[in-house]
């Protein structure tokens, strides 16, 4: 067989395997998208209901794990290969926005009819934020507050009404709600030394006038010190620790403690579990009429900068937000927009609860938004842990917590 | 052209080329990563730059930031204990077992067999049932201390940061002694009895018989396990990433863990790689006692 034949069965076989691929995207645009959403969740759904719409842009979905976002990514951004949409965590979004790996979406929401940023809540927007610009649009948002076992409030003399509003009338509520005899904590919560334990200490921080740049503020220390006396004085668990909010808020449910600080994530597995009366107040504040503040969590969207249609992709991200209001109703999930109401659920508990969340929401500040923040929050965390192990006093766990990020902030 | 081809027929050739074909795999899978590694270590790399080879480098930076860190002294002295305390714990409950199993009763082998149940377990729902376990709450533990009246109050075995690594090394005390046994049975089978009854007919008493007979017969076994122990040891990940995170505050933290923390959650790789490299020089140096301890071995 000559060389000139052998190149012509390639050929040919080059093209029987390419050509079919290319009559079914003659004109259509194939834009490719990767979140971690399953498949009752939101990205699969919207981008089922966007191709059904024939808009000559197809969506392709990929679904990839938590723990895989930032790693595959990277890894798909440096060998060209990222997808053209993707969605990730809040606080890794400065991590590619300040590197340039994100597409600077300003312009197109300055045009956008659909994208308004006066719509979102300021916590999400700031998250998408680096230098001033937009470099994503939220997807979803949510935060934490306090739950109340209201049953135990009242077998305890305290008004289910009145959850305790002060750092000190919640130790105070804790102590009185504290029954080892019957395995009870009076609270719940996580310290342990991933993301969840800076997620739930940085609001308390915040409130206090502290912050990540400022993390060794004294308001900051006497918010550890409420932590450390809650601990030692075994209001709650030590296993505070090491345990997730999952985890300790399983406690919450089972009535082994009477009060814990989660998100609206679990208010389906508590309407399932818990068999007592619960409601949720707004995360205590340092004393009255002090500034509030709260975590805030969820995913946000993003474009990569290398994508080659970035209209396209910005259109799909339009539909993606016309569609915020079906966020809540179809997939259970908080919208990042404060001009979108939730709807009643028909769950006396659960609006009641829904309510305050998004109350919540108004005050959720983003972690960061810095390049560096899993360096940031690792200073954090294990500030939080030498204290409330009595390693170090709060001032000093906070000192050098602000002396490591002082050298990560450069 | 030709004499490279009948070098392959007549058989020294076709040696060369099996030896090289193996000797090309374990060069290109673990000796071009090793390298890489080392490499990795002195320069300067973000998660941008992972993707390409050239990237600044910046000499003993990493080395010399990595010990100014506060954390670095304890974690290495983390390491130590539980490298030292789990193959202690996995060798001599191991080494006890398989003497327990050598007498040979009546179902010992069966018995036997239903001990490697520990070992097949991946290493994360091991971590999962001792993380139950040794939860301070309603942990099991503490559950039988307290009725057994060991302890009065529970113990915060995770959280409590005097026991936090402990909790760890317990954990990987059970997942590995099984292995131990195994070997050991293996080696322990594999002395002459003839030995130990000409011993017994010289009057050598049970105690005796151990030290200068089974213990002297054993030093490869025990040289091998030790060294294989340190590697197992040093590669255990999934127990702290299923029991304590390396909390609190890094109490129970190890540099296997700390490596994969820094290079896949704060994302320093150069760091990450750093702390690999300090830990390439401990397996090598087990690696030399493992070669050591096989060398005299007969082989057929």
């Amino acid at each position: 067989m000559g060389i000139r034949k052998f190149a012509m069965l390639g050929a040919f076989a080059l093209a029987s395997v390419s050509l079919p691929a290319f009559s079914a995207s003659a004109e259509d645009v194939t834009i490719s998208v990767w979140s971690l959403d399953r498949d009752i969740q939101p990205a699969p759904n919207l981008i089922k209901d966007f191709n059904k719409l024939n808009t000559g842009i197809k969506v392709e979905y990929r679904q990839i794990q938590f723990d895989d976002v930032v790693s595959e990514a990277m890894r798909a951004y440096s060998t060209g290969q990222a997808p053209d949409i993707i969605a990730v965590d809040n606080p890794e979004h400065a991590l590619f926005a300040s590197r340039g790996a994100f597409l600077d979406l300003s312009e197109m929401i300055a045009k956008s009819s659909v994208v308004k940023p006066e719509n979102y809540f300021k916590g999400p927007l700031a998250s998408v934020t680096w230098d001033g610009k937009y470099y994503g649009i939220p997807k979803a948002t949510n935060t934490i507050a306090l739950y109340y076992n209201k049953d135990m409030f009242k077998a305890r003399g305290l008004d289910p009404n009145k959850p305790p509003q002060t750092w000190d009338e919640l130790v105070e509520a804790a102590r009185k709600l504290t029954d080892p005899a019957q395995n009870v904590y009076g609270i719940t919560f996580s310290a342990k030394a991933n993301e969840e334990g800076t997620f739930q200490f940085l609001p308390w921080a915040q409130m206090a006038g502290g912050g990540y740049d400022n993390i060794n503020a004294e308001g900051a220390v006497k918010a550890l010190d409420v932590w450390k006396t809650i601990i030692d004085e075994k209001l709650a668990s030590p296993d505070t620790l090491t345990r997730s909010q999952w985890d300790a808020t399983g406690t919450f449910n089972s009535g082994n403690a009477a009060m814990a600080i989660s998100g609206p994530w679990e208010i389906d597995r508590m309407l399932e579990e818990a068999k007592f009366d619960w409601g949720v107040a707004l995360l205590p504040v340092p004393e009255v009429g002090a500034e509030r503040s709260s975590a805030m969590g969820d995913f946000n969207w993003a474009v990569f900068a290398n994508t080659e249609h970035p209209e396209e992709a910005f259109k799909v991200l339009e539909y993606f937000v016309s569609q915020d209001d079906r966020m809540f109703k179809d997939f259970g999930q908080l919208p990042p927009r404060s001009d979108i109401a939730i709807p009643a659920t028909g769950e006396p508990k659960k609006d009641a609860a829904l309510q305050v969340f998004v109350e919540q929401l108004k005050y959720a500040k983003p972690r960061g938004p810095h390049p560096a923040w899993p360096k940031i929050s690792k200073a954090i965390q294990d500030a939080i842990q030498a204290a409330l192990t009595g390693q170090m006093s709060s001032k000093e766990a906070l000192d050098q917590a602000a002396e490591k990020i002082k050298a990560v902030l450069g | 052209m030709k004499r490279i081809l009948s070098s392959i027929t007549d058989g020294r050739g076709f040696d060369i080329g099996l030896v090289s074909l193996p000797l090309a795999f374990l060069f290109i899978l673990s000796g071009l990563p090793l390298v890489y590694n080392v490499v990795m270590s002195f320069q300067e790399v973000d998660m941008f730059s992972l993707g390409s080879f050239t990237r600044p480098f910046v000499g003993f930076k990493n080395y010399i930031d990595l010990f100014a860190q506060p954390e670095t002294w304890p974690i290495l002295l983390n390491t130590a204990i539980f490298v030292t305390a789990s193959i202690a714990g996995q060798f001599l409950i191991g080494f006890g077992l398989a003497l327990f199993f050598w007498v040979n009763f009546p179902g010992a082998s069966w018995l036997r067999g239903l001990f490697l149940v520990s070992w097949v377990m991946p290493g994360l729902v091991v971590g999962a049932i001792w993380n139950w376990i040794l939860s301070g709450d309603f942990g099991v533990l503490n559950f039988l201390l307290r009725e057994t009246g060991v302890i009065s109050g529970n113990i915060f075995w995770r959280s409590d940061p005097s026991y936090s690594l402990w909790a760890v090394i317990i954990a990987n005390i059970w997942l590995g002694t099984s292995f131990n046994m195994i070997l050991l049975s293996v080696g322990l089978s594999g002395i002459p009895k003839d030995l130990y009854e000409a011993a017994e007919l010289d009057g050598a008493n049970a105690f005796q018989r151990f030290w200068t007979i089974t213990l002297p017969m054993m030093r490869s076994t025990i040289g091998a396990i030790v060294a294989l122990g340190l590697i197992f040891t040093l590669q255990q990940f999934d127990l702290f990433a299923a029991i304590t995170s390396g909390g609190p505050n890094n109490t129970s933290n190890v540099t296997q863990y700390w490596a994969w923390d820094l290079s896949f959650r704060q994302y320093d790789f150069a760091k990450g790689a750093t702390i690999s490299v300090i830990m390439i020089v401990f397996v090598m140096f087990a690696s030399v006692v493992y070669v050591r301890s096989t060398r005299h071995e007969v082989r057929g």
